[in-house]
């Protein structure tokens, strides 16, 4: 075995390897060769430990006993159709009898598709009711116009504005947090003090 | 054929007859919501409960635990805590209540009520809000296992959200709120998960009893004012005004003047403060049914925030004058 060999397994676990091909091509290999296999595994459960990700149990081999369980699944045969029986006639007529109401089965199935439909449309509308509107915590424009956003659409000054939509939020969310202590405090009489210079001193800065 | 017609005008006689009888029961039913609602009111002051509930909105979840119970003295006592990130709580001792949250040290106030995701109004005097909501009693559901009563409070105008209210019959207690816009939006709503309610109070309430609360504190850096420079010329019908004052915002340590204005059930405030931008058009984001609407005119900013909708807070911001004789005039 030689090391580089492991080097690929252990770049595919990391995600280092970037292209598609050299991807595609080492899962290949991968999948043919059982000591890269068992290295892919140890190397996952290394990266787990590392991480503090392992559960309780540790099922080790996952794979050998999904193998095994497909194994001992029986195996469903498809019951071979008689052809040569002796009612031809009826046999005829059993067909005749399914081609003419074959187009109705269908519309039925159609119908209870298209009824299934209705009903899961109607369960997401419900389950949205009672769950929540995708409500805004973004800043939208008064007048419900957004600005286009498109490709080819010039905006010179983005930087500006990005920075103006991330200090209107911060200002959104120190106001929502201020009203909140406000209520909090509603209930209460206030013993005055002198704050005043503050205010006034940030007012003269402005004039 | 004769007696079949018969047979169906006897039915249909009997089909108007019940319909009747069921307007009738509907016209009883309207005093039946306001007699809900002030039980509701006694259950949540008097009874021993340990519940649990979450605010859905913006679709999140927020889940909290709430322990209600009464001593001796008939004092209130009141554990209300977020569980999901950094520690919020909530603690009563009949007048004392204080919050324990990340942004301040701990504090207590002096106050008849614990400020959370249930409207205060609920533990006291409904027919406070009879001038501008309408209480109906709508019909029996099942919510969190128990038989429901729903009681909607409607607004009466338009400048105002309404409220959804699932009652326990056999407690009184709250199970469900919602609040909704006029057009039926579900905006936010709470949403109760567990409910236990004891003879005694629980071991948490017992362990409050003997615990030493935060001292009562003055307020800092906040000065009520009798009159501000601005005025708000347009709020809607019955919003009166609860404070005004002058304080720095925590996080963004601006200095704001402030307003703030409550109808019995929401309240909403306005801060006025000078701005950077001269001119700025109203933005606002929506935080469940909490509305933050800013904007700058003439040099100064103001913001309205509350649980109104958002075409009220743009009225009301827009109704703000800033008095010519003002300091803050330039």
């Amino acid at each position: 075995m030689s090391e580089s060999k492991f080097e690929k397994v252990s770049s595919l676990v990391d995600y280092y390897i970037d292209s598609e091909q050299q991807t595609n091509a080492a899962l290949d290999k991968l999948s043919k060769d059982s000591h890269l296999s068992a290295a892919w595994d140890r190397y996952h459960l290394i990266g787990d430990v590392l991480r503090n990700d392992v559960p309780q149990e540790l099922q080790l081999d996952l794979s050998a006993q999904i193998a095994a369980a497909i194994a001992q699944e029986p195996t469903v045969l498809a019951p071979s159709s008689s052809k040569n029986t002796p009612s031809q006639f009826i046999d005829n007529l059993k067909s005749k009898v399914v081609q003419f109401a074959k187009p109705f089965g269908s519309i039925a199935i159609a119908a209870s598709a298209a009824g299934l439909m209705v009903l899961g449309v109607q369960q997401n509308v419900a389950v949205n009711d009672t769950i929540m509107p995708a409500q805004v915590v973004q800043t939208v424009p008064f007048g419900g116009t957004a600005n286009p956003v498109s490709l080819n659409f010039q905006q010179p000054d983005r930087a500006i504005k990005k920075q103006a939509y991330i200090e209107q939020q911060r200002r959104f969310q120190a106001l929502l947090s201020d009203h909140q202590q406000q209520i909090k405090l509603k209930s209460i009489l206030v013993q005055s003090s002198t704050d005043e210079a503050s205010i006034d001193s940030s007012k003269n800065t402005e004039q | 054929m004769k007696s079949f017609y018969r047979i169906i005008l006897l039915v249909s006689v009997c089909l108007s007859a019940t319909s009747l009888v069921n307007a009738e029961e509907n016209k009883a039913k309207q005093p039946e919501a306001k007699e809900l609602l002030q039980r509701l009111s006694h259950s949540l002051k008097q009874l021993n409960f340990s519940t649990s509930f979450v605010v859905v909105k913006n679709n999140q979840a927020e889940p909290y635990h709430w322990f209600h119970g009464v001593d001796q003295n008939n004092a209130e006592l009141e554990i209300l805590s977020l569980l999901n990130g950094p520690r919020r709580d909530i603690l009563r001792k009949g007048d004392v209540i204080s919050y324990i949250e990340p942004e301040l040290p701990p504090y207590s106030v002096l106050a008849s009520h614990i400020s959370g995701p249930i409207p205060s109004i609920l533990t006291k005097d409904i027919s406070e809000l009879e001038s501008s909501y309408d209480f109906v009693s709508v019909g029996r559901s099942r919510v969190l296992g128990r038989p429901a009563q729903l009681i909607r409070i409607v607004s009466k105008d338009q400048h105002r959200f309404g409220h959804w209210l699932w009652v326990d019959q056999n407690t009184g207690l709250l199970l469900k709120l919602a609040v909704i816009t006029k057009k039926g939006q579900l905006l936010e709503q709470v949403q109760f998960t567990h409910l236990d309610i004891t003879e005694q109070p629980s071991e948490s309430i017992k362990q409050l009893q003997t615990a030493e609360l935060p001292h009562v504190v003055d307020l800092p850096k906040t000065n009520q004012v009798k009159k501000l420079n601005w005025q708000v010329t347009w709020v809607p019908d019955s919003f009166k005004q609860l404070k005004a004052n002058r304080h720095r915002i925590n996080l963004s340590k601006q200095a704001v003047e402030f307003m703030m204005y409550s109808d019995g059930l929401v309240e909403f405030s306005v801060y006025v403060n000078p701005s950077k931008d001269k001119d700025r058009p109203a933005e606002f984001v929506m935080d469940g049914a909490t509305v933050v609407l800013n904007q700058a005119a003439n040099g100064f900013e103001i913001s309205v925030v509350g649980k109104i909708p958002t075409g009220t807070a743009k009225k009301i911001a827009n109704s703000v004058v800033i008095g010519i004789t003002s300091r803050l005039g330039k």
